[in-house]
């Protein structure tokens, strides 16, 4: 069956990044944290402001409001502060900021990190707080020393007057007694000492020695383990549970109900994780049982038919355009649901005692998961301590905080601290996905190589609804659910067929300069929960449109990096990155038998271009090396922005080559690594990363390097095989 | 009641025998730097070695390792950093950091028996572990830098 005409509509325009994504854009009323700051104060330790300590010994604690999920935001960002404060990052001591206002995303409005935007939206800020705090500490040193302050200059954490250095901390009393400065001047480029240079990351040694401590570590005495047993099709409530044989399973504590299904307590993982197996339960049937795969693209399709689309954008004269042609094509490309699958499952520990609630976890938005607590228990604000460890992979996954929805629902029944554990087979099935998508192309080009009509439309679902149901309960804890039900409701109302999810069509036409154009939309809503996974809608737009663009090469005859340095007149940045991608490529040596594929795209403001050499070897592809060829502006760690292109091409690769989750009667096919892989150390590519610097302020890292993989093996393959293959992942005929 | 050997101390786990050596180590021992990543042997997260072999652990049940030495991520070196775990800070190979206690005891059940591996070697020694942020070009270069001392060190004994 169809579900097409129960497809829901509900899709709020939250607003779109600079780069992409989904913001919200103003600062919600009642989600501000402005008592004191989150600070474990050291004795005698100097707080300028949300940002900093310094203490007396000399030791600078930088608190940093992004959460560390592999990115390499700490020393980003400690990078970026140290600069202006002229304080070595690889002697701070970095920790994750508590919650306070002070450490809200500047563009997101609310604590929390996603986009690949921390480095960019921080940068002005935390140079600013640096430089205002290094001049506060010279006025202060000006003041001890008795000279004045334009005698004074500082060298990595000390203050230099004639012969002699003095350590920050020698000033912390008197500082902590002036005026901060304001507006101080910022320094120039050609004077920066850390940024732009290469040194470990403030987290390698950590990370290397099993020190690190990530949510999962989290061990609090006297606490017991919980597992969920959750609804097979997601959405499905439960009917009826028959409890007996797994209360009698050595060690279980509790049998609870929660709202995304059962949990079972333990006084060990592994008996709770055995006992959830004996439970018998019975779920409600819904309309996405009904769902397998097949009928998926189907639906696409049948909406496409029926042209029951929205406009996106519209621009120029499609008409004209594809007249003024002379060649024109049209194709589909499809892409499937995704799991994000992070190698640490999600987990929360959580202790609630008397008046006050502690949380151990590691997520994407550390507010989120305050509110849930606080909205659930009923706490005072300030009683509620979240700390978020280092995240064991994030991908837009933990963004989506259902996990501690369960932990509060299960420790709120039961009088001991909990730890809740998902399995991967819970993270692969119970998850949130990456949305499928059909993309449908007609294209127009001239004899010079100029796409003279982009005639686009996209069928599928869209995040935004999920990414509300689950964010406004978060992030407005003090809001009654009937309201937030009728602020949704009236969403729903004012939105349908209105307006388009910036996320489900992004990057289907910005990365060149189609002066006529049309991207339209068909909202097909199957009921899988979707969201944000790395690079968003660009993980599936980025395929159709760069597969389209080779074939329009290959049609018109044209060199395909030619054709797409005709096409971006008006993006000098994408300009400058295919240029250095020519040259790369003009300069390989390619072995018999291998062959190069290109594709290029501009995401969260940042340009790449991925070279993919590819050869077939007993029917399977193989891809031996990605030249990845980027403009980040400013890279302030450069060594750790080739690690987020490297680490991308990877994260890519698995979705080109083996990535997709099917649906069999509404439930989750795949379960655990045998049926999900990922890419493994022997089919990892050599990469080489080329920066290619236009000097501008900084651009997104993590996310960039994932859209345009897909389409570069794509693009090899077919000159390998002559195949054209528009369905991910890849597979030859 | 399991006896063993946990880094170089001799331990008594009292818990359910068919316990994963895994849930023993990090829920009782309290060691947390070997990670649950599948519970299926399938990443690697979980990778230990049991007398000096690596082994997943979150699908080894505890009675299988009575009387044998185990060694986890924190047991590795006794005297500062292992070469390799100075090589991945060296070669700035984590990023989430998750499976890198799985990758290193992998790498180093690699070299201990095999100091000279080559590229081929790593690929079928390290496809057992998963990293999902993709840091494989890293984790290769930081373990053929070991491998490389190595092999200096021979040529530098040989014609001593």
């Amino acid at each position: 069956m169809s579900i097409r005409n129960v497809s829901r509509r509900r899709f709020l325009k939250l607003g779109a990044t600079a780069g992409g994504g989904l913001i919200i854009g103003v600062n919600l009323p009642g989600c501000s944290f402005s008592g004191a700051l989150p600070i474990e104060q050291e004795s005698d330790g100097f707080i300028p402001h949300a940002f900093l300590q310094i203490t007396p010994d000399n030791q600078v604690i930088f608190y940093c409001p992004s959460d560390e999920m592999g990115q390499g935001v700490r020393t980003g960002l400690a990078t970026i502060i140290g600069e202006e404060l002229d304080f070595h990052p690889q002697n701070m001591l970095v920790k994750a900021a508590g919650l306070h206002k002070d450490y809200a995303n500047p563009e997101f409005g609310v604590q929390a990190t996603g986009g690949s935007n921390a480095v960019r939206v921080f940068w002005g800020p935390l140079r600013q707080a640096g430089a205002d705090t290094r001049a506060l500490l010279l006025n202060a040193a000006a003041q001890d020393l008795g000279v004045s302050a334009s005698e004074l200059t500082t060298d990595n954490g000390y203050v230099i007057v004639g012969g002699d250095r003095f350590p920050y901390g020698d000033f912390v009393t008197t500082a902590a007694q002036l005026a901060m400065p304001i507006e101080t001047p910022l320094k120039s480029n050609a004077s920066f000492r850390y940024i732009g240079k290469e040194f470990s990351r403030v987290d390698a040694l950590a990370k290397s020695t099993g020190a690190a401590e990530f949510g999962i570590d989290a061990d609090i005495p006297g606490m017991v383990y919980a597992v969920v047993v959750r609804a097979p099709v997601a959405g499905a409530r439960v009917l009826s549970v028959d409890k007996t044989a797994a209360e009698a399973m050595p060690g279980v504590v509790a049998i609870v109900p929660v709202s995304s299904g059962i949990a079972v307590v333990a006084n060990a993982y592994w008996r709770a994780k055995n006992a959830s197996q004996a439970l018998k339960i019975s779920w409600e049937n819904i309309p996405l049982g009904q769902i397998s795969s097949a009928q998926v693209r189907t639906d696409f399709e049948a909406a496409l038919a029926e042209g029951d689309t929205v406009e996106a954008s519209n621009q120029g004269e499609l008409a004209a355009g594809f007249d003024a042609a002379s060649n024109t094509l049209e194709a589909d490309y499809f892409a499937p649901f995704l799991a994000h699958t992070p190698l640490e499952p999600m987990n929360a520990t959580l202790h609630i005692s008397d008046n006050s609630a502690e949380l151990w976890t590691g997520v994407q938005s550390i507010q989120g998961a305050q509110g849930l607590v606080e909205r659930l228990t009923g706490l005072p604000r300030s009683n509620i301590r979240v700390n978020n460890l280092y995240l064991g992979g994030g991908f837009g996954r933990r963004g989506t905080l259902t996990h501690i929805v369960e932990v509060t629902e299960i420790a709120m029944a039961i009088d001991k601290p909990v730890q809740l554990l998902w399995s991967r087979e819970d993270d692969i099935q119970n998850g949130l996905y990456r949305p499928a998508s059909l993309m449908r192309i007609k294209a127009g080009v001239t004899t010079d190589g100029t796409v003279s009509a982009w005639d686009v439309q996209r069928a599928g679902g869209n995040i935004t609804s999920n990414t509300l149901t689950n964010m406004l309960p978060a992030l407005l804890p003090g809001l009654p659910s009937s309201l937030l039900n009728g602020l949704s409701g009236f969403a729903e109302y004012l939105f349908s067929q209105w307006t388009v999810d910036p996320s489900s069509v992004e990057g289907l036409h910005e990365t060149y300069d189609f002066e006529n154009h049309r991207i339209v939309h068909a909202t097909v809503d199957h009921g899988l929960p979707l969201t944000f996974w790395r690079s968003v809608g660009h993980s599936y737009t980025a395929f159709a449109v760069e597969s389209m663009i080779d074939e329009l090469a290959n049609r018109a005859g044209m060199d395909p990096v030619s054709l797409r340095l005709a096409n971006t007149q008006n993006k000098p940045r994408m300009q400058g990155v295919l240029q250095t991608a020519q040259a790369a490529m003009k300069s390989m040596t390619v072995p018999d038998g291998h062959h190069l594929g290109i594709a290029a795209h501009s995401s969260f403001a940042t340009d790449v271009a991925e070279i993919a050499e590819v050869s077939i070897e007993n029917g399977e592809i193989r891809v031996h090396k990605v030249t990845c060829v980027a403009d980040v502006g400013t890279a302030i760690n450069p060594d750790i922005v080739r690690a987020q292109l490297e680490g991308a091409v990877m994260f890519g690769l698995t979705a080109t080559l083996y990535g997709r989750i099917d649906l069999d009667q509404g439930k989750v096919k795949q379960s655990n690594f045998h049926d999900y892989p990922i890419l493994r150390m022997d089919r990892a590519p050599a990469v080489d990363v080329i920066l290619v610097d236009s000097g501008g302020d900084p651009t997104g890292i993590g996310e960039p390097g994932v859209p345009p993989i897909a389409p570069a093996v794509a693009n090899a393959v077919f000159k390998a095989t002559g195949q054209r293959l528009r369905e991910l992942p890849l597979k030859l005929a | 009641m399991i006896e063993f050997e946990l880094n170089g101390q001799p331990v008594v786990f009292n818990g359910a025998s068919d316990t994963p050596l895994l849930w023993a180590i990090r829920d009782h021992f309290k060691l947390k730097g070997s990670k649950f990543g599948c519970g299926a042997g399938l990443c690697g997260a979980c990778t230990m070695h049991v007398d000096s072999t690596a082994m997943r652990t979150c699908v080894l049940p505890v009675a299988a390792v009575a009387g044998k030495r185990i060694t986890t991520i924190e047991g590795l070196s006794d005297d500062g950093l292992h070469p390799l775990q100075a090589a991945w800070v060296e070669h700035n190979v984590p990023q989430c950091g998750y499976c890198q206690s799985g990758q290193i005891m992998s790498a180093a059940a690699l070299l201990s028996s095999n100091p000279r591996a080559t590229t081929d070697d790593i690929d079928q020694a390290l496809a057992g572990n998963i990293c999902r942020c993709g840091c494989y070009p890293r984790i290769k270069e930081a373990i053929l830098s070991v491998a490389a001392l190595s092999y200096d060190a021979t040529i530098e004994e040989t014609s001593a």
